[in-house]
């Protein structure tokens, strides 16, 4: 009795670290492949930054997105939560006055809250833990980057060059969640 | 190898239009080079000199020029040094110049993490009877640029050129890019020239970099039908392998080599752990004591005179002599048709009970009565009348009663299986004829208690015989009888009652 108690132990403990281990494996694979989709989508809404050269801004990008940096997995969730949540945020205003195909829109939010559904156990996970790091602090820089964002757009009255603008900036971030992803390993 | 970028928009300046085309080459991942070049549409006018500029969109910045693209002749400009942040767009301009007049400007804008086009890899296409081998080096992709994981974004798509018609395969790629990936390519028309190319999907769709082409001309063999006759005569034979392989297994379970059918008894499972840990010993046999118990018990000696002054009462108690045997004497006579007398005493195991006197019955197969009884003396039919006295041992503390001969009939029951009979020594007419057991008018008990048992006396018309030589000799036994006189078998039998049948079969006796 008391070894197959202890069989079952162990293998569901073995069951649990593989469970574990396969689920960030599966959650990198998975972000990739929403990253590569979402630049793709991206891409398809028609633009002319040449043109709304006059109208750029800096919003204050974080330095860690420009620089590299060592995250960990937990900040690296924190930090990829946060940013397709605010993505999400801005896609969601008026966007009429660019000409972008709604269809193109519904499926990059689609895309994004496909992510997010993915990522909130863990990230809720981590949250219990309450512990500050510095995935804490880049949170709070991107809060306040992309609190800037829908401020301009919000100051540009929504034109196109404003949302242009601020395409180029989701280009951005995409770019610097595809390398966040790929501190999403076991 | 050149690749083609359509920019945004293509500004001309000018009487002419002048139209730049930006020609994008493709990187060179290895160096990680970033080269951009243009080329007129209208070759009408053409500037002498042309001078980059260029600018980001993250920040508000100003054109900035590059130093190394002022006034210059040629068509490219090598930006690796410049362009060098990947994830922000940069927006370039280039002025085309006639002597000091600007003739042609033109702008476009570049994300470089994702306009970049992917140099195409290398690979090698080999012919075979029936397809086309196409194998891709992925070592030739810079894995800085392109790692593992965006490669499975990154469809390879290989071209078949078949004359004018174009196919395309796309391929899974599913193994590491520092491995060979390899695709065939079947169902090709016999004597057709093949070309295949091999590109990366860019992720716009409108910037592919192809490779270059590498043809062959499919001609399959007549080798090939050969090929299929070996490849079906392979599998005859491997299902004729395994056929009788299959059955010299069958073979060899059915007649019992292999896989033995183990139906041990249960007794014989040593399987249980708790058996090998703690085994089970067998239960123990129920022994049980058995203790011979001796029972003296107080013979009663028969006084068969029935003579008035005898006393009934007293009776002698058995004697035991050494031989173990409880000796009573009995003296009577048969009567038979032909007169005789015999004396006969009956002899008695030492641990018997009393002797068996079964009650006269007119039906000689019932002698089991128990207990002693009276001497009763009656008459019967059958023309045998027996009489005795029943005297005691002369070996007996006590006296017995002397004996007389009755001159009446006696009649007494004996149960010849338990006593042993002999001839007295006076009595020269050594001779007891005995009761046959086929007559069972005979009311004396000198008979078989079962005729089916080997009887004590077996009778027969004949005279029988008891060849005893001493009376105080103990019963004849089948060791001490002479083996050339008689044919005697002896067997003890438990009657119960303490009685020991002594069962001796007479058939003959000289």
């Amino acid at each position: 009795m008391t070894y197959r108690c202890l069989l079952q132990m162990v293998l569901l403990l073995c069951f649990s670290t593989t469970a574990l281990s396969m689920n960030y494996s599966l959650l990198r694979f998975q972000q990739r492949r929403s990253v590569v989709v979402c630049q793709k989508l991206l891409r398809q809404l028609p633009s002319t930054p040449q043109h709304c050269l006059e109208v750029r801004m800096d919003f204050q990008v974080p330095e860690e997105m420009k620089q590299a940096q060592q995250f960990r997995k937990e900040d690296a969730v924190l930090v990829i939560y946060e940013m397709l949540q605010q993505i999400f945020s801005i896609l969601t205003r008026d966007f009429s006055s660019t000409g972008w195909s709604e269809t193109i829109i519904e499926d990059l939010l689609v895309e994004l809250q496909g992510q997010m559904d993915h990522l909130e156990p863990i990230q809720k996970e981590i949250m219990q833990k309450k512990n500050f790091t510095m995935g804490d602090m880049t949170v709070l820089h991107l809060k306040k980057y992309y609190f800037n964002l829908g401020q301009y757009l919000k100051s540009m009255e929504y034109n196109s060059c404003a949302w242009t603008v601020v395409r180029v900036q989701m280009l951005m971030n995409f770019s610097f969640l595809k390398s966040l992803t790929g501190y999403l390993h076991d | 190898m050149v690749g083609t970028l359509i920019p945004q928009e293509v500004s001309s300046i000018g009487e002419n239009h002048f139209s730049l085309i930006y020609i994008f080459p493709p990187m060179r991942f290895r160096n990680l080079q970033s080269i951009l070049s243009w080329e007129l549409k209208n070759h009408s006018v053409v500037p002498t000199h042309y001078t980059l500029w260029y600018t980001i969109m993250s920040k508000p910045e100003d054109m900035k020029v590059v130093k190394d693209c002022i006034n210059i002749t040629r068509s490219f400009c090598d930006l690796t040094h410049v362009w060098v942040n990947t994830t922000d767009m940069y927006v370039s301009r280039v002025v085309g110049f006639r002597e000091k007049a600007e003739l042609v400007s033109c702008m476009g804008s570049f994300f470089l993490e994702s306009d970049r086009p992917l140099d195409p890899p290398e690979f090698e296409i080999v012919s075979f009877t029936n397809h086309i081998s196409v194998n891709v080096k992925f070592q030739s992709v810079d894995p800085r640029i392109l790692n593992e994981e965006e490669l499975q974004f990154y469809l390879a798509f290989i071209e078949e050129h078949e004359g004018n018609s174009v196919k395309r395969h796309q391929p899974q790629i599913t193994g590491n890019i520092t491995e060979n990936f390899n695709y065939v390519i079947d169902k090709l028309i016999p004597n057709t020239n093949y070309c295949v190319s091999v590109y990366f999907e860019p992720k716009d769709p409108r910037k592919i970099n192809r490779s270059p082409l590498k043809c062959t001309l499919f001609q399959p063999r007549r080798e090939s039908e050969s090929s299929e006759s070996a490849t079906i005569g392979g599998i005859i034979t491997l299902f004729l392998i395994t056929a009788v392989f299959i059955s010299t297994v069958m073979i060899l379970k059915r007649i019992g080599y292999i896989c033995l059918r183990n139906d041990f008894p249960k007794v014989l499972n040593f399987r249980k752990l708790s058996i090998w840990v703690f085994p089970e010993l067998p239960p123990l046999e129920k022994v049980a004591t058995v203790e011979v118990i001796h029972i003296n018990r107080k013979k009663k000696v028969w006084n068969y005179n029935y003579d008035d002054e005898s006393d009934v009462e007293n009776e002698a108690a058995p004697c035991v002599n050494s031989g173990g045997y409880t000796k009573h004497g009995l003296m009577g006579r048969l009567c038979p048709a032909s007169t005789t007398s015999a004396s006969l005493e009956d002899c008695s195991d030492h641990s018997a009970e009393e002797p068996y006197l079964p009650e006269p019955k007119g039906d000689a197969e019932t002698p089991m009565a128990p207990g002693p009884g009276p001497w009763q003396s009656e008459g019967t039919s059958g023309g045998y009348q027996t009489r005795g006295t029943l005297q005691q041992d002369p070996t007996s503390e006590e006296d017995s009663d002397s004996t007389e001969r009755s001159e009446g009939r006696i009649v007494f029951n004996v149960n010849l299986n338990s006593v042993c009979v002999r001839a007295l020594e006076d009595d020269k007419d050594s001779e007891v004829t005995l009761m046959s057991p086929s007559r069972p008018e005979e009311t004396v008990v000198l008979e078989d208690l079962n005729e089916t048992e080997s009887s004590l006396l077996v009778a027969s018309e004949e005279r029988t015989h008891l060849p005893f030589t001493d009376p105080s000799m103990e019963c004849l036994r089948p060791q001490d009888a002479p083996s050339d006189q008689s044919d005697t078998s002896e067997s003890d039998v438990d009657m119960g009652d303490g009685y020991i049948v002594r069962q001796v079969n007479l058939k003959k006796f000289n």
